[in-house]
């Protein structure tokens, strides 16, 4: 996960490492299990040969809610990858040859229903806070991450800062979030669905314009 | 506009890579014709009226063909007739990524500006750009963007209304869907052979059409002469589970139905197998990457030593082809049997143009003509003219198109012609091409690195040089050398010893790396001397004035001196740039004359009678080490200056000034060699001459035992030695034989990169170490160690390439490739000038030595012009005399007398020129006398005297 210096300037050097192992644990026990991404789909043959898939994330700018703006960056990425098709050919000795179809529309996409999304919230005084701006973080003492699928499940838990939270605000933070969480699935599905009906259509975003 | 090209790919570690391109089309692209007046371009490359009649078009046009057409007639598109053709970038990309000789040929007609070619960047154009559709195939898209921007064309040309017809565009494919959906969209589409048959007054160009697929099945029987060759994924599997083995094939000269496939093992373990039979050979074609199977054990087979060469009529493809094979089973010795395989598949083609001879076929009306290549590891091919008669007798250049499995022969067709058979130009020609030493004249762009002329010697030339004009230097050389690139000194210093300078012409100065100068010598690697004619590596300015050290001119130098004691020891060696001035270039007979001539005693003498004197004794601790000295007969014609025909030829004689000069080179070279070496351990270039294995020795064995004269292989210095005591009473001669056979026995001396190789050792010179430095004007090697050592000593910058281990090692290969085939080249010119020189000088009693002995033949050598020579023992036309082969002597029985090596035979030499593309030297054997063989002594014709000229 590198960081972009533009984000912050904290990020200059090696400055972003300690934040992106943090990010990357977390994101890994969030994503990485077969109730959030059908790994069957993965396979190409079983026991031999599978699709790794990497997430890369390259932060440009950083104006606070991090792992919520990543998490829904990650779905929306699931979403759009195209995973070639492949073909096994075996030969009369028994050696397995994987070949590649040449057309870039022969392809299969993921699943990606039950990947979850993250929301943060911020305790700030008795209350608590989503989307918080860097400003509202600074405020906050602790704030718990949880990500929810679209049914309202909660995958993942972790409290993050160096405050404490007393039991009863956490289930309070946790049933806002799950109501969050639930809220946000839909228009995101909705908005790539869009996005994908453009087809060809679809303007293209490049480094010249 | 932006699109993005996205695809996948396999890398070679086996997993998947996506790329994604940024794709930006514009609209600033022009059409590039003359008559438009609507894109703003500066030049036009189509010209208004494109004068190409066709009785299928017959108004103004330009032509665009298809990827297909281009790979496939290139050899059309280069002819002068074919102008004004829209070359798309989509067509240009996939021919480029299909065929890089095809590229480049096609990039060169672009750029040839009579020609009229445009390219015309359609994938960039935004009107002409195309996407890929759902489940479209890549080839299928590139047709339809081919057809898209003929389409653009012909509706942007439309709208220029000219005093004439206005101008059509014509879509060129072989492709029949392709030229289907063109038609369907309104455009004009011929098939290439319709075209170009339909134009007018120009029957040659029909010739150079190859053939394409369907034309081929009728010019055969449907007989299947040769196994299917494997596809390439079957290949691919059986490379990987080890049951085929993957070559370059190498067929016989001696004998077309017999090859060698050499496999490269890993590391050292190179192996060769051995392929027989037209069956087995299965289509392969001199230097193709090839797989074959090995035969199972019991069906081994020896090599032959039988000289078979496909000759006479035109095979029926339905022909047995029995007897001749038959002739190569001879059961063979169990230990003389090699690995046997045959070709199951051809990785890589690598067809050429050939040069080579027409034999017309019989049936004068007939089209369908063999061609015999030059080369005779090339199989002849069967080509389509109809100017077969303005075609016999001419030199002429055929492409292979391919090779049907049930055809006896490839097809081919003519590309050009180079000029009558005999003519020296052609021939020159002709043996240039073959062995593919680059002959053309330098480009602009090489030229423009030459420095400006008048050229002076500026203070910044001065910069870490020092200043050496005062010393009394001298150049040694063959009568009549331009290119003189070392120069030597000796004087002697104040505490009694010696200082020797080897001064060598800084070509590196002149040649800067990566410049087009740099690059075209790597490429050619080293300077060819043909008879009468130089083939340059650097520019004549730098090889013949401003490199050359020439006498009483300032020269810049890239010395090396030493300091030596009386003892020829070496005290001291440095090395510097230097500038000189030398006072006098002289010929090995001139500078013998002097070192001979006591009464003379100026510097220069002094200075030589002092190299001479250090030589002699460096000479002497170098044979003590063990160096060989061996021995091949080199040739040299005297040649007539107003014809070029060569009028004599005598052997080259050596002095002892030769010795001089080289033996001092000899030491440059080590001492450079050690100073690169131990300063780059990792990128020096070096040359190394390896023993050879000990089986290479056989011949040279066998022949000293049937003289009753032991040799010693184990080492080069018992080698040395026991040449040096080999001799026969009665026969003066037989060392030099010897040495010649010992000759034959060697490898071959090889550039190397120090940091891919462990082995350094020069077998030959018996140096532990060895590179070259002493020729920079005509050995690119030099200059590359030129370059080592001026970093080195810091006399120079250094550049990325120089310090490349695995660049360095490609440089080298290209370099021992080019160095080995201007030495063929060289041979091939000399043995050309002997047959101009038997020519005129018509029949021949000689004295000769049996050199070989083979199967069915003898070689024979005549030491008065250096020429070797087989006699055949079984002419086809006459009665086969009895003859025996023993391959333990080896001798030869032909009736009752027996040949041996060494044997002393008279013979006489006359110019065979039944065959004129093979014009060949016809020995036959005069003494010992043998009937039915030998024939007698015909009259020898005294020389016709010259007409004088009357001036």
């Amino acid at each position: 996960m590198p960081f972009s210096a533009n984000a912050t300037p904290e990020f200059e050097g090696r400055g972003g490492e300690e934040l992106g192992t943090e990010l990357s644990n977390t994101l890994y026990k969030v994503f990485n299990n077969k109730h959030s991404v059908d790994l069957k789909s993965l396979c190409i043959s079983a026991g031999e040969h599978c699709w790794v898939l990497y997430v890369d994330v390259l932060l440009l700018q950083c104006d606070g809610n991090l792992y919520d703006a990543i998490s829904v960056a990650i779905k929306a990425a699931l979403f759009n990858t195209k995973i070639p098709r492949v073909h096994i050919s075996a030969d009369e000795e028994g050696g397995k040859e994987i070949e590649l179809s040449d057309d870039p529309y022969d392809c299969v996409r993921l699943n990606v229903e039950n990947v979850p999304c993250i929301v943060t919230l911020c305790k700030v005084g008795h209350r608590h806070v989503v989307d918080a701006t860097l400003q509202e973080k600074a405020c906050s003492v602790a704030s718990l991450i949880i990500s929810v699928t679209h049914k309202g499940t909660i995958t993942c838990t972790r409290k993050v800062g160096g405050g404490s939270l007393d039991p009863e605000s956490i289930f309070e933070m946790t049933e806002a979030g799950k109501r969050v969480g639930k809220a946000l699935h839909a228009p995101l599905m909705k908005l790539l669905q869009e996005e994908e009906s453009l087809g060809k259509a679809r303007q293209k975003v490049g480094f010249l314009g | 506009m932006l699109k993005s090209k996205t695809f996948v790919k396999k890398t070679r570690s086996g997993g998947v890579m996506k790329i994604v391109r940024e794709h930006y089309l514009r609209d600033d692209i022009w059409c590039g014709s003359e008559v438009c007046t609507e894109c703003k371009q500066e030049s036009t490359a189509l010209q208004r009226d494109p004068c190409m009649e066709s009785n299928l078009c017959s108004y103004p046009h330009y032509v665009i063909p298809d990827t297909n057409v281009v790979l496939h007639q290139i050899d059309v598109l280069e002819d002068q007739v074919i102008r004004n053709v829209i070359i798309l970038q989509t067509v240009l990309a996939e021919v480029r990524h299909r065929s890089a000789p095809i590229y480049k040929r096609l990039k060169d007609i672009v750029h040839e500006k009579e020609k009229h070619f445009y390219t015309f960047t359609n994938e960039h154009h935004r009107e002409t750009f195309i996407e890929r559709e759902p489940g479209e195939s890549a080839n299928d898209r590139n047709d339809r963007a081919i057809r898209v921007a003929a389409k653009w064309y012909s509706e942007h040309l439309k709208k220029f209304e000219s005093d004439t017809d206005p101008l059509k565009v014509v879509l060129l494919t072989n492709d029949q869907g392709n030229k289907q959906k063109a038609e369907e969209s309104g455009l004009l589409v011929y098939k290439c052979e319709e075209y170009i048959k339909s134009l007018i007054g120009n029957p040659e160009l029909v010739d150079r059409l190859a053939l394409s697929n369907d034309d081929k099945n009728d010019i055969t029987s449907s007989k299947v002469l040769f196994p299917e060759h494997l596809p390439l994924s079957r290949i691919q599997a059986g490379l990987k589970n080890g049951t085929f083995l993957q070559g370059t094939f190498r067929a016989s000269r001696d004998n077309y139905l017999e090859a060698t496939v050499f496999v490269q093992g890993e590391g050292e373990e190179s192996t060769e197998v051995l392929i027989q039979g037209l069956q087995n050979l299965n289509r392969s074609v001199y230097q193709d990457v090839v797989a074959v199977q090995l035969l199972p054990r019991d069906q081994w087979v020896a090599p032959s030593s039988v000289v078979l060469q496909d000759e006479g009529a035109a095979k029926d493809d339905n022909e047995e082809e029995g007897e001749e094979e038959k002739e190569l089973r001879v059961s063979a010795a169990e230990a003389a049997r090699k690995p046997t395989g045959r070709v199951v598949g051809i990785i890589k083609r690598n067809w050429r143009p050939f040069c080579g001879m027409l034999n017309a076929s019989i049936i004068k009306e007939s089209t369908r003509h063999l061609f015999t290549p030059a080369d005779r590891r090339i199989p002849r091919i069967r080509i389509e003219t109809r100017q077969a008669d303005a075609l016999a007798g001419q030199r002429i250049m055929v492409a292979i198109d391919g090779w049907p499995k049930h055809s006896r022969y490839p097809n081919g067709h003519f590309v050009r012609t180079l000029g009558s058979a005999g003519d020296k130009e052609t021939e020159q020609q002709v043996l240039l091409l073959e062995h593919d030493v680059p002959h053309q004249a330098f480009s602009q762009a090489v030229l423009s690195f030459l420095p400006t002329m008048p050229w002076e010697i500026t203070p910044e030339v001065m910069v870490n040089r020092e200043d050496l004009r005062s010393l009394t230097v001298c150049s040694v050389d063959p009568p009549g050398c331009t290119d003189i690139d070392d120069a030597l000194h000796c004087r002697a210093l104040d505490n009694g010893n010696l200082e020797v300078g080897v001064h060598i012409a800084d070509v590196s100065h002149f040649i800067r790396p990566g410049n087009a100068m740099d690059k075209e010598a790597a490429n050619r690697g080293t300077t060819v001397y043909l008879c009468g004619k130089r083939i340059d590596m650097v520019p004549e300015l730098l090889s013949s004035n401003l490199c050359s050290l020439r006498s009483n001119v300032e020269r810049l130098a890239f010395s090396c001196i030493w300091e030596i004691n009386h003892k020829a020891e070496i005290l001291k060696t440095r090395f510097t740039k230097s500038v000189i001035k030398s006072k006098a270039s002289l010929t090995y007979a001139e500078a013998q004359m002097r070192i001979d001539d006591t009464t003379q005693t100026d510097d220069i003498t002094k200075n030589l009678r002092g190299l001479n004197k250090l030589a002699k004794i460096l000479k002497k601790h170098r044979i003590s080490k063990g160096a060989l000295t061996l021995s091949s007969l080199e040739v040299r014609f005297h040649i007539d200056s107003e014809t070029h025909d060569p009028i004599d030829l005598q052997t080259k004689e050596l002095m002892e000034t030769n010795s001089m000069v080289e033996e001092f080179m000899l030491l440059a070279n080590i001492s450079v060699a050690q100073k690169i070496f131990d300063e780059f351990p990792d990128c020096a270039m070096l040359r190394k001459h390896p023993a050879p294995p000990p089986s290479n020795y056989d011949i040279l064995l066998k022949a000293a035992k049937s003289k009753a004269v032991e040799i010693h292989t184990d080492s080069a210095k018992a080698l040395a030695d026991s040449l040096d005591v080999a001799r026969v009473d009665g026969f003066p001669y037989f060392n030099t034989l010897l040495r010649i056979l010992a000759t034959r026995c060697m490898m071959q001396a090889v550039y190397f990169c120090s940091g891919m190789d462990s082995d350094f050792h020069h077998y030959g010179l018996a140096s532990p170490i060895y590179t070259h430095f002493t020729s920079p004007i005509r050995r690119y090697a030099d200059i590359i160690v030129h370059r080592l050592l001026a970093v080195a000593i810091a006399a120079d910058k250094t550049y990325p390439d120089l310090m490349d281990k695995q660049k360095q090692s490609a440089l080298s290969n290209n370099l021992n490739y080019r160095h080995k085939m201007s030495q063929y080249a060289q041979r091939a010119s000399v043995a050309f000038h002997t047959q101009l020189f038997f020519k005129s000088r018509g029949i021949l009693n000689e004295e000769g030595f049996v050199l070989f002995v083979r199967k069915n033949a003898i070689i024979v050598l005549i030491p008065k012009f250096g020429l070797e020579g087989t006699v055949f023992f079984d002419s086809k036309n006459k009665t086969a005399p009895k003859v025996v082969f023993d391959e333990e002597g080896p001798s030869l029985t032909v009736e009752q007398h027996t040949f041996h090596i060494f044997d002393r035979v008279m013979v006489t030499i006359s110019l065979d020129a039944s065959n004129i593309q093979h014009q060949k030297i016809r020995m036959s054997l005069i003494e010992p006398v043998i009937p039915g063989v030998s024939v007698s002594a015909p009259e020898v014709q005294p020389l016709a005297k010259k007409p004088r000229l009357d001036r």
